[in-house]
């Protein structure tokens, strides 16, 4: 059968990587590098071992093989193909199998020719690999594997099992019973598959760290290797977060994108140190140094990106993410140990052989900035962790469980945020060694008062007069206005020279230097991203209210109209939707479409948010309560968000900044 | 950075010890005036109700079983109410989701068992519903009823409770 078949594509892969082990440690204790080319082929052949077993499942999604257990749990017949292809991480086990797959594609990495020509770094690196893959594909064969199906006996009884019992037949239920409706959105295509890119991005960065702990070899040579790894799994990260608020926003209807909990915390905390580390790996070139520094957050990143994946699949903790109970978080528990418990100890252990660092004078510099703006990412993840781990520590001290919400959070990370805008604004008026002081005045006094303008304007334009807003709207105005004053300057020395012509000049600044003017347009992207943020937490407005047909509420000078309510049934849903008008100052403005969906089959209901959405706001509409008996009435809860949109194209923005900045050189080193 | 060497910290390393001292102190305050204002302590109903009067006006964490017929939404006040049932602290409830839907049932149908009101205003989420447990931020007030802030549902799922039928 075709799902036993999935599985023993996935058993093979697990002795594998048993075997790339054994004769990998048989090879470094004989010193023998002919060992080490046999655990490279094992390695090599993982990868379309695991591609099998995942396509056979998505074979048995596609095909409604709903005597498949895992197929019966998140598919359903009416489900169309691509929320079928979703249903591959819409589960425990088969986000697991994609999680292994995705590390054995990127444990190709550690076979390419560049990692291979480091032949002292090599073998240790692929030991890390075989370690992780062992634990991932283990847990796809024995914890939890996709492949289980149903059988029943003659007598009645049914069981579970990958392979066909004795006497039993299969058994095939008529139906499955569907993705979660929560699941079925367009940021839920994208959301897991990014973050778990993100996640499984580190490993090469992390397998090469540790070999270069093993080894001791001092010539940063595993941050020149990392260095474009880092950067994919941190967009990959970066957009995974934003997919999942893009989600939260649209589906969980709370007009919010972020809500602090534990698992968003969970996938914040790698973003924060692997930003930290994208910063101090430049000090390492530049300054030839922070050795100990990168190595320790190369390893918190990875000890962090499993503990984010013990969080999200174990269900340890309260959360919209817990969807299914499980029972891998013993498992997960051991290789979290084993991952930080090992790369601190050889962290502690080697501390001495990557001495002390070359000294950075104090002062107004990028050097010391770029450290400062590092001490305020990790003081984020600090907060962030103290924040989930309070509860446990509050019990065991006093007793009694104190918990912290959003509220705390957000008191806390609000300043911490806002000093790194202002950083971002500061850090390209400094220069790498001092900086000279003309250089600041120059920026000082055209580009201070020219950011003014920015709260100035949506002051009296926009009507804001929320104090923190401006302040903070004026930091991403300056950080906006020095970055763009630095790519001006940059492409005018283009336009300068004799071929120099407009559009063209425009690339100049990236092709010179596409790894500073890139990360500046990274910058760029989150200076948006923070419009955004600012529009939720400090200017959105709302209400709730009862309203009769032709009834309408307002907020500020827009007018909500309620114009009726529609119902109708589809195969397996019946949806609710009402029509809201908008007018602003008397002239219409289009209509927003709040619905509810209830899925009879499921007994589970999902609102969903009508938005109308513009450069400057968005306007966001949920259809509270409403009864059949008084189909005239309906309650409406309205938000007016401004300047969500900036989160979204801020995301893009950034996404555009990492691709220059990897963008490989050609051999004049030149893009 | 820090690295304790035989001469003794340069003037350098001072700064940056004493800079990066002084925003960790800042952090650190921030902290605690956060912890101070906003901090919740997490009870069970039943702790709640032992001593309801002391909790007045404290930002309270509360977990408990919904009450599928008490769920009510008052169109007049926009208010949602609904009633929870004491269930055991949530520390033992993080084994398995078998556990988890056994305990809310039986809290459900214990007519012992403490109970709470409470009520929130917004949109009735979609997962409140009959023995869903539910995770309530906010206050007690002077009637003794939970005023939620924020509400959080977790639903056992029943699919892994039954195999499946054969289809026909």
């Amino acid at each position: 059968m075709i799902s036993s078949f999935g599985y023993m594509t996935l058993a093979l892969a697990f002795l594998l990587s048993f075997y790339g082990l054994v004769i990998l440690i048989f090879g470094l204790i004989q010193e023998s590098p002919a060992f080490f080319e046999s655990a490279r082929r094992a390695l090599v052949l993982i990868f379309p071992l695991s591609t099998a077993g995942i396509l056979v499942l998505v074979f048995l999604l596609l095909t409604d093989r709903f005597d498949v257990a895992y197929v019966y749990s998140v598919s359903s017949r009416e489900m169309p193909a691509y929320l079928k292809l979703t249903a591959l991480w819409g589960g425990q086990e088969g986000s697991l199998l994609f999680w292994s797959w995705l590390l054995s594609g990127f444990s190709l990495g550690f076979s390419s020719r560049k990692i291979r020509k480091e032949s002292d770094l090599f073998p240790w690196a692929m030991l890390v690999a075989f370690i992780l893959l062992i634990f991932f594909l283990g847990l796809n064969v024995f914890l939890a594997t996709p492949f289980e199906r149903f059988w029943h006996f003659t007598d009645g009884g049914r069981v579970l099992s990958v392979f066909q019992p004795r006497n039993a037949w299969t058994l095939t239920p008529g139906d499955g019973q569907g993705l979660n409706p929560l699941l079925r959105h367009p940021g839920m295509i994208w959301h897991p598959p990014a973050l778990y890119l993100g996640f499984v991005g580190f490993l090469i960065p992390f397998g090469l760290a540790a070999a270069t702990l093993i080894t001791k070899r001092r010539d940063g040579r595993w941050i020149e290797l990392s260095r474009t790894w880092i950067l994919i799994a941190w967009v990959f990260l970066s957009l995974g977060l934003v997919l999942g608020m893009r989600w939260a926003y649209d589906v969980l209807g709370w007009g919010g994108y972020w809500g602090w909990d534990p698992v968003e915390i969970a996938a914040l905390m790698p973003w924060l140190s692997a930003t930290a580390l994208i910063h101090t790996a430049l000090l390492q070139k530049k300054a030839n140094g922070f050795q100990r520094w990168n190595l320790s957050l190369i390893i918190l990143t990875f000890g962090l990106v499993i503990f984010g994946t013990f969080i999200t699949r174990s269900g340890v903790l309260s959360s919209v993410h817990t969807f299914a109970g499980s029972n891998i978080g013993p498992a997960m528990f051991v290789i979290m140990g084993i991952t930080s418990i090992g790369g601190l100890g050889l962290l502690i252990y080697r501390w001495r052989d990557f001495g002390p660092s070359q000294e950075i004078e104090f002062g107004f510099s990028r050097e010391v900035l770029t450290l400062f703006s590092n001490l305020v990412l990790l003081s984020i993840l600090m907060v962030c962790f103290l924040g989930v781990v309070y509860p446990i520590f509050s019990d065991l001290l006093t007793g009694t469980q104190v918990t912290v919400g959003p509220a705390w959070y957000e008191r806390i990370t609000g300043p911490l945020f806002t000093l790194l805008l202002s950083l971002m604004g500061l850090c390209p008026l400094a220069a790498w060694g001092l900086t000279r002081l003309n250089k600041i005045r120059q920026g000082l006094t055209i580009l201070l008062p020219l950011s003014l303008l920015v709260p100035l304007l949506i002051w009296l334009l926009g009507g804001v007069n929320n104090f923190y807003a401006l302040a903070a709207l004026w930091l991403a105005g300056l950080a906006a206005i020095v970055i763009s004053w630095e790519y001006i300057n940059a492409a005018r020395k283009g336009l300068a020279r004799p071929d120099g012509r407009l559009p063209g000049a425009l690339w100049v600044p990236f092709r010179r230097n596409h790894r500073r003017y890139g990360g500046m347009l990274v910058h760029l992207g989150i200076v948006l991203m923070s419009l955004g943020i600012i529009g939720l937490e400090g200017l959105q407005q709302e209400t709730q209210l009862r309203l009769e047909r032709g009834e309408s509420a307002s907020i500020g000078a827009y007018q909500y109209t309620f114009e009726g309510i529609e119902r109708f049934t589809e195969a397996e849903t019946t949806t609710t939707q009402a029509v809201l008008t908008i007018l602003y100052q008397g002239q219409p403005e289009g209509a927003l479409y709040p619905s509810r969906e209830v899925y009879s089959n499921l007994g589970m209901a999902v609102t969903i948010p009508g938005v109308k959405s513009n450069l400057s706001l968005d306007h966001y509409a949920i259809l509270v309560d409403w009864q059949p008996e008084l189909p005239d009435e309906a309650t409406f809860r309205i938000f007016v968000n401004p300047l969500v949109n900036w989160l979204w194209i801020g995301s893009g923005v950034l996404t555009l900044g990492t691709i220059i900045a990897v963008l490989p050189k050609s051999r004049n080193g030149r893009l | 950075m820090t690295d304790e060497k035989k001469k003794g910290m340069s003037s350098n390393q001072l700064k940056f010890i004493i800079s990066g001292g002084l925003f960790l102190i800042a952090v650190v305050i921030l902290i605690i005036s956060a912890t101070r204002g906003t901090a919740e302590f997490f009870m069970t109903v039943e702790e709640l109700q032992q001593s309801e009067n002391e909790l007045q006006g404290q930002n309270l964490r509360v977990s408990g079983a919904v009450l599928g017929e008490s769920i009510y939404f008052d169109t007049q006040t926009g208010l949602l109410h609904f009633t929870i049932a004491h269930i055991p602290a949530d520390e033992d409830l993080a084994k398995e989701e078998g556990e988890l839907s056994k305990v809310l049932h039986q809290a459900v149908n214990d007519p012992d068992n403490s109970r709470l009101d409470v009520i929130y205003e917004g949109a009735k989420p979609d997962m409140l519903r009959h023995e869903s447990q539910a995770i309530l931020t906010g206050q007690l007030n002077s009637e003794g009823v939970f005023v939620a802030e924020e509400l959080l549902l977790k639903c056992p799922s029943k699919y892994e409770e039954a195999l499946p039928e054969q289809a026909e």
